[in-house]
């Protein structure tokens, strides 16, 4: 159905490829997953199957784009529209139109299509993809979830037989990451979609996936069935884990099986989750309220934490977590209630004595970054924390291994921006640690990094507290698990409680799944100790 | 009611009323016209706005319209344009400046006249900021888009992307200073490069992430038309452009009034006409259909009627 031959992309003449000599072919009606290291070329391969690469990407390609048959090549991204369908990374930011309606209609109205057939289909492709009731609603209304939904249901309206998606479940939370995921595979079962979907979080793909394609780190790829592929795949989820750890002799797929497998296999004792002993009290926040206008985005938190301690909050897209994280750093908005951070209210501290006290990590990091070089922030970083030469570049180093110090920081990716200024905050050696969603688009293999940095920061003495949506991470790193929902707390608990098996826990660890025994929810418990 | 009324309104109507609106600025001979086309503009704009992203945008238009009259002033008080026989308001120590090309004089004398002239003209050019905010805040670009004649469809779609890049940039230039908090001070962390390489980045990221999401959907698709229909699409664009330029230009001169229409009626029925060969290129087909309604006539209707009477009583000041 669509495929790459011999395909070869670099941004410059004499730079390393960035895909190297590609040869891949997905036949129609397949599933297929993508996957690979951080800023490893996922992406550069889904725009160079849509055909944007390198018309919008700049640098120079070569080799052959087949869809349906036909030699595209050369051609222009819209010359093959009536075929494929892409959804991006951040649909809100890919919106052409103001309503649900005219957005599915864009692609209709390049084709050409008469009103009445235009109507008909838009209504075909809203009742395919459950939107019908959205039909005349604003896109900016509507929930992560359902931007996202909207965004496939347009890329498919006029009847295009390949969809292609970028991380489509990076924003959302669990529950509607599931559900679009397994809206997708229905879509591939029902209406014979071919689809290709790069994913960091595999463990939600690949009990689902026809095939795999793994693009490595030197620009090749590999296609293959999802058990040898990710047999030998270094970034793997916890599940893919535990058969080399448990040495089971092949790569289980699924959770049911691997948990019938567990229940046969007879395991060590689980240990204990290890807690750092806890210091004193550091961030007291009490019945804590943000509002906007008059939407109250927080609604009378009250928290404590103690040095030494991981805290993760988690809730639904639009629960309030960003709100609650800003305000306890002090520069949010904060209508009622009270913070003390060390003793000291944040938001009266000046930008600079706050740094001192609270850092924060924001979701779109690379907002931080404006020096030309990569050497230019690690060694400006030093002199803001007052921290001793070359202290930040330990820190990115330990994420990131070396790079490049002349590399201009708009040209990491993504994941080694997000390295670079948590490195950067890391190293202001403040009481408190703030993070928003530390992990969105990190491999697994920098996520276990990123953990252990929290950890050792826990063990120092500081207070970690991050929002995410990751199961796997906060299962990995945090303490304690603080659940939101519309602005409120509904649940505090150890990250044991919070995250083990029970039938309808949404937070269940895939760990938890597996073993369904009560408080493991980390495979190093079921590591023997030596 | 009023309020439904003008949300329904075709939006090329809010752009016409508008335009009319700065061309009567434009020609205002005294400071109470310029100010109450301001005054109006703002109270409109107060009156109608919805809560959309490009309707947030006014207190900008005033920023900008209050620097403009300020900027205007403080000129023509550097820049002593006084005459001597003039009523003097200020003494200001007066200097002069000489790079050998004939004295330049500073401060000095400042006269009533000089002010109120500067006045005026500063109040003119912000009546005509605030004049085209009034489009810019109410008239909802992507209708305005949808709208426009398929030849013209690229710009219009230039256009407006670039209209709604104003309240993204507020957006984005919010969010960065924020971040900027996290940060601290440094030796290098001058606050432009701080604000405007993330803010820019983050512009242009997300411009190339639209173009090419709209290219991916189909965006840029042609028929194939005649080269011959084209090249004579292209040549009447042209004599268009070149009549309307005479035509505007002999307006202005006052040589001929009746030359300059007539001028000016060829070249506009010929752009017509370019404007709807070229249309059949692009193969496009809409699914909204933004009627205008009588509202909309007689909102156009009252233009033409207040621009005629502008301009009647501008000519018999001749």
């Amino acid at each position: 159905m669509i495929s790459l031959k011999n395909f070869t992309f670099s941004y410059k003449n004499g730079d390393e490829p960035k895909l190297n000599r590609v040869n891949i072919n997905v036949n129609a009606g397949q599933f297929v997953l993508v996957c690979g290291a951080t800023g490893g070329g996922k992406s550069t391969l889904l725009k160079a199957l849509v055909g944007l690469v390198p018309h919008f990407t700049g640098g120079t390609a070569s080799g052959i784009r087949l869809v349906d048959g036909i030699d595209f090549s050369r051609a222009m991204p819209h010359d093959s529209a009536h075929l494929i369908g892409f959804v991006n990374q951040q649909p809100e930011g890919a919106f052409v139109a103001d309503t649900v309606l005219e957005e599915l209609a864009f692609a209709l109205e390049q084709l050409a299509i008469t009103r009445d057939e235009m109507i008909r289909r838009v209504d075909m492709a809203l009742a395919a993809t459950g939107l019908s009731e959205l039909r005349d609603r604003k896109l900016t209304e509507l929930s992560g979830g359902q931007q996202q939904r909207v965004a496939i249901a347009a890329a498919l309206s006029a009847g295009q037989k390949i969809l292609i998606l970028d991380e489509p479940t990076s924003a959302l939370d669990p529950a509607a990451a599931t559900e679009l995921l397994e809206f997708i595979f229905n879509l591939c079962r029902t209406q014979s979609i071919t689809a290709i979907i790069a994913e960091h979080r595999i463990e939600r793909l690949i009990g689902l996936v026809d095939s795999v394609i793994v693009v490595n780190s030197d620009g090749t790829v590999s296609q293959g069935t999802p058990a040898t592929q990710l047999a030998n795949f270094k970034f793997v989820p916890p599940l893919i884990e535990m058969a080399h750890l448990m040495k089971w002799p092949e790569v289980l797929l699924s959770i049911d099986q691997a948990a019938e497998r567990f229940a046969l296999s007879k395991p060590a004792t689980p240990k204990r989750i290890a807690h750092l002993p806890l210091g004193e009290q550091v961030v007291l926040a009490e019945n804590v309220c943000v509002d906007y206008g008059s939407i109250r985005a927080v609604d009378r938190v009250s928290l404590s934490t103690k040095r030494g301690e991981i805290i993760a909050i988690t809730g639904e897209n639009g629960s309030g977590k960003t709100s609650l994280l800003w305000a306890l750093q002090g520069s949010g908005i904060r209508t009622e209630g009270s913070i003390s951070i060390a003793g000291q209210d944040p938001a009266k501290l000046s930008p600079t004595a706050r740094l001192a006290v609270v850092t924060m990590v924001p979701q779109q990091a690379a907002d931080l970054l404006f020096l030309p070089s990569l050497g230019e922030e690690l060694t400006e970083s030093d002199q803001v924390a007052d921290a001793q030469t070359s202290s930040t570049s330990r820190i990115f180093e330990q994420f990131s291994g070396r790079v490049d110090p002349a590399i201009h920081p708009r040209d990491l990716s993504s994941g080694q921006q997000l390295s670079l200024v948590l490195a950067m905050q890391l190293a202001k050696d403040a009481s408190v640690v703030l993070l928003d969603e530390p992990t969105r688009g990190l491999d697994y293999a920098t996520k276990r990094q990123v953990a252990q940095v929290l950890r050792d920061l826990a063990a120092k003495g500081k207070c970690v507290i991050f929002a995410s949506h990751d199961v796997e991470f906060i299962a990995q790193s945090a303490d304690r698990v603080t659940q939101l929902e519309a602005g409120r707390i509904i649940a505090d608990q150890p990250v044991e409680q919070a995250l083990e098996y029970r039938g309808d826990n949404a937070l269940a660890s895939q760990v938890a799944q597996i073993t369904k025994l009560p408080g493991v929810i980390a495979l190093q418990q079921l590591v023997a100790d030596d | 009611m009023v309020k439904l009324l003008a949300s329904k309104m075709h939006p090329s109507t809010w752009w016409v009323f508008a335009i009319s609106l700065a061309v009567v600025a434009g020609t205002a001979t005294n400071i109470v016209q310029t100010t109450s086309i301001a005054a109006s503009s703002v109270l409109l704009i107060l009156l109608f706005r919805e809560n959309a992203p490009w309707a947030r945008s006014l207190k900008f238009y005033l920023l900008l319209a209050l620097a403009v009259v300020v900027i205007r002033v403080l000129f023509r008080i550097v820049f002593s344009f006084s005459k001597p026989t003039d009523d003097i308001l200020m003494n200001l120590p007066s200097f002069e400046l000489n790079f050998g090309l004939g004295a330049i004089g500073l401060l000095g004398d400042v006269s009533a006249a000089a002010l109120n002239g500067a006045l005026l003209d500063g109040s003119r050019l912000a009546a005509i900021i605030l004049a085209i905010a009034v489009a810019n805040t109410l008239a909802n670009p992507r209708k305005l888009l949808k709208s426009a004649p398929g030849a013209l469809y690229e710009i219009a779609t230039s256009v407006s992307v670039a209209i709604n890049l104003a309240p993204q940039l507020i957006e984005s230039f919010a969010r960065v200073k924020r971040a900027r908090g996290l940060r601290g001070k440094g030796a290098k962390t001058s606050t432009l490069n701080g604000l405007l390489i993330p803010v820019l980045e983050d512009t242009l990221d997300r411009s190339l992430l639209l173009a090419a999401s709209m290219d991916a959907r189909g965006f840029g698709r042609k028929s194939t038309q005649s080269k011959g229909e084209l090249l004579f699409a292209r040549l009447l664009g042209l004599q268009a452009l070149l009549a309307i330029t005479v035509g505007v230009f002999t307006l202005l001169s006052g040589f001929s009034p009746a030359a300059a229409l007539v001028l000016l009626l060829v070249g506009l029925v010929t752009s017509l006409i370019s404007v709807r060969i070229t249309s059949r290129r692009n193969t496009r087909t809409s699914i909204s259909r933004t009627a205008r309604t009588w509202v909309d006539f007689a909102v156009l209707a009252s233009c033409a009627a207040g621009l005629a009477l502008n301009f009647s009583t501008a000519v018999s000041l001749f």
